[in-house]
């Protein structure tokens, strides 16, 4: 499935300043296990020792909190669009 | 009522509304390029009584974005929170105005918001927005997180008992160096603007008891990818270790750490272990012995070693030169005493 992600201004630093990618994943553990082939930099920003997404990112499919979807389970479909939106210190 | 007339003939705030305004009370936490926003809006919409707590003072990068201070304000080194309630005092002059020259932390949380109608997040670190969560939910105060870095920027007004929390939205703070700092990625001006904008006028629906327009949920957006989104969080999370059990291990946390590297600076602050008021004068005497000292009734600064020591009458310093929190300790304990 195409898919769209976002990638906030705190984590471009990673994914060579791109701003906007396209993956082709069924589920959100697949995203980002392809966001992590592309850019290995990427994988302990988002997940936590074990593989669990961190708890100051958050992951949201057309608006939704993947944490009351199916977490990294929640089926993708064409078209979907994926936000990371981490906390953020900055003021 | 004359300098609000364009408030009270919009009919959502109206004479009834300016009047909730002027008899209010907000605690701003912190000012920098957020908190000099809010406090701007607020103090010119009239709310009647504002306490600004800041631990830092102004310096010339701060310019770019920081929209109350001028290069006067720089060049003396003056505590923000000082040099923000002098210019807001011209804008006007109606307002009760409090500079707090602290760091605001759960020593004093509890002391600076008790009486506050609203709470409104300027900081600039994780460490200080979760103890607001803490202090605001513990209290049942209304507050409002806001953060911008580089292009990016979110906004989430609170109101404990009703909406989430910032722990149901976040759960955990991100540990030293996990996520990018304003050091790292920068800050383009108008974000924190657009930003604190926006959560000054979350403020203002909560002071005019307007809560039924609140912008509720996470509102994030990118100003340079052109992106703006809503994204509504509606409920509280059942198990959330604050709003729903209680439990407020960012307050309750003894003191917190000693010294903090600060966001966007090459700068430690170190805090005293006891906290008390310094004699800045004779400190100010002894030091010159050892380096150059310049000072201010606020406090003084020692040039020595290849750092600057900001010293405050509160007993805090920081450090400038370095990153290094031990570096930046042992200054403190050489100069200033342990």
């Amino acid at each position: 499935m195409t898919v769209r992600i976002r990638i906030p201004a705190p984590l471009r630093s990673v994914t060579d300043g791109q701003a906007e990618l396209t993956a082709h994943s069924d589920n959100v553990g697949q995203l980002l296990g392809e966001l992590e082939a592309r850019f290995p930099q990427i994988g302990p920003r988002l997940r936590d020792e074990d593989g669990a997404l961190r708890r100051f990112v958050n992951l949201y499919v057309n608006g939704e909190d993947v944490r009351f979807l199916r977490g990294l389970d929640t089926d993708l479909k064409a078209g979907d669009e994926v936000s990371i939106i981490p906390a953020v210190a900055g003021g | 009522m004359d300098r609000y007339s364009r408030q009270t003939i919009f009919p959502e705030i109206g004479p009834d509304g300016q009047r909730r305004l002027l008899g209010s009370r907000v605690t701003l936490v912190g000012c920098g390029a957020l908190g000099t926003v809010l406090a701007n809006v607020l103090v010119r919409a009239g709310v009647g009584t504002l306490r600004i707590v800041d631990r830092d003072y102004v310096e010339l990068s701060n310019l770019q974005r920081q929209i109350l201070f001028d290069e006067d304000d720089a060049r003396d080194g003056l505590p923000k929170a000082t040099a923000a309630a002098t210019k807001l005092a011209r804008i006007n002059s109606e307002i009760l105005l409090e500079p707090i020259v602290e760091d605001f932390g759960p020593d004093n949380a509890e002391r600076l918001v008790h009486d506050a109608d609203v709470v409104l997040d300027g900081t600039d670190n994780f460490e200080a927005r979760y103890v607001v969560n803490d202090v605001c939910v513990k209290l049942g105060r209304p507050w409002v997180y806001a953060a911008a870095i580089g292009s990016y920027g979110v906004v989430m007004p609170i109101v404990p008992g009703e909406t989430p929390c910032l722990r149901c939205v976040f759960p955990q703070p991100p540990g030293a160096g996990a996520v990018d700092t304003c050091d790292t990625a920068g800050v383009l001006g108008p974000v924190p603007g657009v930003i604190a904008n926006l959560a000054a006028t979350e403020a203002i629906k909560l002071l005019v008891g307007a809560r039924e327009h609140l912008a509720l949920g996470l509102l994030w957006l990118d100003a340079w990818y052109n992106t703006i989104q809503r994204t509504p969080i509606t409920a509280p999370v059942v198990d959330c270790p604050t709003c729903q059990q209680r439990t407020f291990e960012f307050l309750d946390g003894a003191g917190g750490r000693r010294a903090t590297t600060l966001c966007g600076r090459d700068a430690v602050q170190v805090r005293p272990t006891r906290p008390g008021e310094l004699a800045l004068d004779a400190l100010a005497e002894r030091l010159s012995a050892v380096g150059t000292v310049r000072s201010n009734p606020h406090l003084l600064r020692l040039t020595v070693e290849g750092h600057d020591l900001t010293i405050f009458r509160d007993g805090r310093a920081i450090v400038k030169g370095t990153g290094d929190p031990t570096v930046a300790r042992s200054l403190y304990a050489r100069y200033v005493g342990t």
